[in-house]
């Protein structure tokens, strides 16, 4: 802004092609400035915490499908014949499955919740179950709202 | 006319409402309430699930929901002719609120106070209200002493 108010200042003292030079480089100097100061502003968000993993799952389509798969894959002689009631007694086998279930879709059995994972149709349902990560308010605002319903933040 | 205690008004309504149109008397809601407290749970409910749907089925009235610290919850109705009603809805539930905001959208701003009668009209008499000198010969009144005194008055019907 320096180099536009000097070469406004010294408009009809010097010839035109000077005034225009002199704000070129007025503007390329404020562009200089911006450019040296960007990347110390750009390495602040670097060294603070990035933010939390989202924990939203959204359980597939083909959820059962896939879990017939891996049980069939894995379970060997302890298949019954339903695979759903096929018990998970055996700790290889049950540690086998949830990783790998786990590495796949991204949503683990939280530790409180392992003994309860005794047959693969434990498994099936938890994994049926969807995690919202938004708050109430985040998804109310997300959502349509008709246009006379205002919802204000300030708390 | 006995003067009471409380204040009194007459049967009326804001410029013959429902006469011919309906405009809901109901100008702006404030649901007021605190996003942690326990008294505000069935105030974040109603918020969650039927705001919404009530702000959709009532475009004529500005819903305002201000989530923030607050001695209790509350709920402020204003109305089209000035007037401000505040209730509180602390520990209350979805329904109840429900209902008591459906109750604050039907209302009219009138005070909520003693009616003198149920009943109003502009036309309280179509043919004229009755006094002592209908049906009697016109004229009447206005017979001078003179012809009062004489004999042969009144004259025979």
């Amino acid at each position: 802004r320096g180099g536009a108010a000097t070469s406004g200042v010294k408009r009809s003292g010097l010839p035109k092609d000077v005034t225009i030079a002199r704000s070129v480089f007025g503007s390329r100097r404020k562009q200089e400035a911006e450019a040296n100061a960007a990347p110390p502003e750009d390495a602040e968000p670097d060294l603070a915490c990035p933010p939390p993993r989202s924990r939203r799952y959204v359980p597939p389509e083909n959820l059962s499908r896939l879990l017939k798969a891996r049980v069939r894959a894995l379970a060997g002689p302890a298949l019954a014949a339903d695979w759903r009631h096929t018990p998970l007694r055996d700790l290889g086998l049950r540690y086998n499955l949830l990783a790998q279930l786990a590495a796949e879709l991204g949503h683990t059995v939280p530790n409180s919740q392992l003994h309860q994972m005794r047959t693969a149709q434990d498994v099936l349902n938890f994994y049926s179950i969807p995690v919202k990560d938004a708050s109430k308010f985040d998804e109310l605002c997300a959502a349509d709202l008709p246009p006379n319903l205002k919802i204000t933040w300030e708390y | 006319m006995t003067g009471r205690g409380t204040s009194s008004r007459f049967l009326a309504s804001v410029l013959r409402n429902g006469l011919g149109r309906y405009v809901c008397q109901l100008q702006r809601l404030s649901l007021v309430f605190s996003p942690a407290s326990p008294s505000s749970r069935g105030a974040r409910d109603y918020v969650e699930e039927k705001v919404v749907d009530f702000a959709r089925s009532n475009p004529g009235i500005v819903v305002y929901v201000n989530p923030k610290d607050c001695r209790g919850p509350t709920v402020v109705a204003e109305y089209l002719n000035g007037t401000v009603r505040e209730e509180s809805i602390a520990n209350r539930t979805v329904e109840d609120i429900a209902q008591l905001i459906c109750k604050l959208a039907s209302q009219s701003g009138l005070e909520i106070i003693r009616i003198r009668k149920p009943f109003h009209t502009n036309h309280p008499s179509i043919q004229g209200q009755w006094h002592p000198f209908t049906n009697k010969p016109s004229g009447l009144g206005l017979q001078t002493l003179h012809r009062v005194n004489q004999p042969g008055f009144p004259p025979p019907e």
